[in-house]
């Protein structure tokens, strides 16, 4: 197997194509301030914002209690309720579901924890096809291809290169890229899938303490399409997804979709409380990491994230760099703090892929404190020995020169020597600081000569 | 142990000590619109009665700024006194639907109007729903429905065009109202499965243009029905 590439190589590749970068760029920004238009016409937006963090604050602080309220009350309402303490047990109880009906092929709504499980992978193995019925992860289902948002999952896809998919996969004529001729396609051919699939799998947004029940969330319908056609409806929800009660979702949905697209609300907010007559409804509570998560007092408010991918949008380095360039199911700042806590090895180099700007911090619904986590994650991660090896040896270097005034004066001047004479010396490609960068004029003297030559100036 | 007990056993030792639920928006009585002072609207304060977002307070109020939050959103609402002009308008607005499957029964005639539907495969060729809705939310355009209303689940989402019909003084101005009312209606006939509809199903994955018609109906047509109706006993 190949090694995993870190976020700073991959940004570089899709930063090969620079008019794509600017369109992928301007995209997302697009989508955020559809998101401010959304959020200043709500007086109480800020209120709002405090409200779902401290609900979520009780929801950490009472998981374990929320937790076997809601399997009681799901139970009670007629719900086969299952737990997987890790992608491996969840991909095995949704295997055994299948297995048990004799299935070998479903649909699947979004759902981001099977993205984090590779659920898809897991169940082709197993001869299982797996369609996903989201249009964008439709997308680039046929593509071969993760998505690159959670939102959106194939923002980064210009509409000829779908229109090529489409026309490849779903027999549309070549050279059609438009969005309405190819949205009414997926619509035609994922009809059938819904009419002829007997198991949907769907994602939840919240799960309820108090009912038994979970909400599932889309614009589409295509959640609603797979579960009310299906005779098996299998959900499956990170531990973190539960809320108190039901009244609770008011604030919630108001928002999430202002936060997410700049919509007042999702097309469809559907409460499942109970199967319908005759259908078998299942719940699969994943843990993957989350309870040890609960445990780091830093970076346990993450668990407060709904989704919503604000902090995406607003990223100037996710909306440079694409989705794919954080090799994770989630991706964005979110991404960043959460990916560490399943394995702080691989995903060492995430907390790097930022400018520490906060602007994460001041969209986010839940109000996470995203940048300070970032900050923090990369001193748990050079501390433990993970830090990327570039930058484990310029901090070995700068440690030595800060840690000695005379060495620190002294690379000064030359560095200023070195930008006024020679400038090819620091702007070449070894310097990643400098790839897409003009060089600064370097200054005479340091604030320390200055100061020496001019500071008693200052005085009486 | 299994992975039920492990897991609740490490959440419990890893959960921060208690912290207590907030007060909700509205829910103590108070809704979270400030008082306009001195009788006018403060400048440069976006989202004042009438705009979707802000949540209203009168019935009036109500209506206009369900209106406009469901226009926005691709949805086409009417204010009708009664049945006959809903036949009317839907004949107009879908002259080629062929069939039509309503949940009330008032444009009978035109549609048809079982009592129950077993598959909910047989629904496929549906061109138009007609149902009714418990009522809609001022701020976004939403409106409650629940299984009750439906016929069948699967219904409301594959039809490929839906009408909702509730009565216009049951609009409520946001989702913390919403709850409030649903809090209300479920404790008189729990549900077995609800949703909110705003707009037509919609989908903007191709390079963010808006298409409407992704999955689910292609078309929302909310009829806000005046008070004489639902006096008389039809909701």
């Amino acid at each position: 197997m190949t090694p995993q590439k870190e976020h700073a190589a991959l940004a570089a590749d899709f930063n090969k194509d620079e008019p794509r970068v600017d369109w992928h760029d301007q995209t997302l920004w697009w989508v955020r301030r559809k998101r401010d238009v959304a959020a200043s016409k709500v007086p109480e937006w800020e209120r709002l914002r405090d409200t779902a963090s401290a609900i979520k604050e009780n929801v950490l602080s009472q998981l374990s209690e929320y937790l076997s309220q809601f399997e009681a009350a799901a139970t009670r309402n007629g719900i086969t309720v299952h737990w997987a303490a890790d992608a491996a047990e969840h991909n095995a109880i949704v295997h055994s579901i299948l297995q048990r009906h004799g299935i070998d092929r479903m649909v699947k709504s979004k759902s981001m924890l099977t993205e984090e499980c590779h659920l898809n992978e897991y169940l082709h193995e197993k001869g299982i096809e797996v369609i996903d019925t989201d249009l964008g992860e439709r997308v680039v289902q046929l593509a071969g291809e993760p998505p690159s948002h959670i939102v959106l999952p194939c923002i980064h896809k210009k509409k000829e290169e779908i229109g090529e998919i489409f026309h490849e996969h779903l027999g549309t004529p070549a050279g059609n890229a438009d969005p309405q001729f190819l949205t009414h396609a997926a619509r035609l051919h994922l009809r059938e899938k819904f009419l002829t699939r007997r198991v949907a799998l769907t994602g939840v947004n919240f799960a309820i303490a108090e009912t038994g029940e979970f909400v599932v969330c889309t614009n589409e319908g295509n959640a609603d399409m797979g579960a009310h056609l299906a005779d098996v409806h299998i959900a499956c929800m990170g531990i973190e997804k539960l809320i108190p009660q039901r009244r609770h979702l008011g604030v919630f949905l108001r928002l999430l979709t202002r936060s997410a697209t700049g919509q007042p609300i999702t097309t469809y907010s559907s409460h499942f409380r109970r199967p319908r007559q005759g259908q078998e409804m299942h719940i699969v509570l994943v843990d993957n990491g989350r309870s040890a998560h609960l445990g780091r007092a830093d970076f346990r408010n993450s668990l407060k994230c709904i989704r919503c991918a604000a902090c995406f949008n607003t990223c100037p380095v996710y909306r440079r760099s694409g989705g794919h360039s954080y090799h994770t199911a989630v991706a964005g700042p979110i991404g960043s703090i959460l990916s560490p806590n399943f394995d702080m090895k691989k995903n060492a180099d995430l907390p790097f892929a930022s400018t520490l700007c906060g602007s994460c911090s001041n969209v986010c619904p839940v109000k996470i404190d995203i940048h300070q986590q970032l900050y923090k994650w990369r001193q748990v991660i050079v501390q433990e020995g993970y830090a990327p090896a570039a930058k484990r040896a310029a901090m070995r270097t700068m440690t030595w020169v800060l840690s000695k005034p005379g060495v620190y004066h002294t690379a000064g001047r030359t560095g200023r020597w070195f930008m006024l004479h020679v400038p090819f010396m620091v702007n070449n490609g070894l310097n990643a600081w400098y790839r897409q960068r003009e060089m600064p004029e370097p200054p005479k003297q340091s604030f320390g000569e200055w100061y020496k030559k001019h500071g008693h100036e200052q005085q009486g | 142990m299994n992975s039920r007990d492990k897991i609740l056993a490490t959440v419990k030792k890893h959960q921060p000590p208690l912290s207590q639920l907030p007060e909700l928006p509205g829910v103590s009585g108070v809704r979270h619109l400030p008082e306009p002072r001195d009788g006018a609207t403060p400048p440069g304060s976006p989202g004042r009665v009438g705009v979707p977002g802000a949540a209203p307070q009168a019935t009036e109020d109500c209506t206009s700024v369900f209106i406009s939050a469901l226009e926005a959103i691709g949805g086409a609402v009417y204010i009708v006194p009664g049945f006959g002009e809903i036949a009317d308008i839907l004949r107009e607005r879908y002259p080629d639907a062929r069939r039509i499957v309503s949940g009330l029964p008032g444009p009978a005639g035109v549609a048809e109007h079982p009592e129950a539907i077993g598959d909910p495969h047989t629904l496929a060729d549906v061109d138009l729903a007609v149902l009714p809705a418990h009522f809609g939310v001022a701020e976004n355009g939403a409106c409650w429905i629940t299984e009750q209303q439906m016929l069948a689940r699967a219904l409301p989402f594959i039809a490929q065009h839906l009408a909702l019909v509730f009565p216009r003084s049951s609009i409520v101005p946001d989702m913390h109202a919403a709850y409030d009312r649903i809090a209300a209606l479920d404790a008189a006939a729990p549900y077995g499965f609800s949703t909110f509809i705003a707009g037509p199903s919609r989908t903007a994955d191709i390079e963010q243009s808006l298409v409407l018609g992704a999955h689910g109906p292609a078309s929302l047509t909310v009829f806000l029905v005046d008070e004489g109706l639902s006096e008389a006993g039809f909701f």
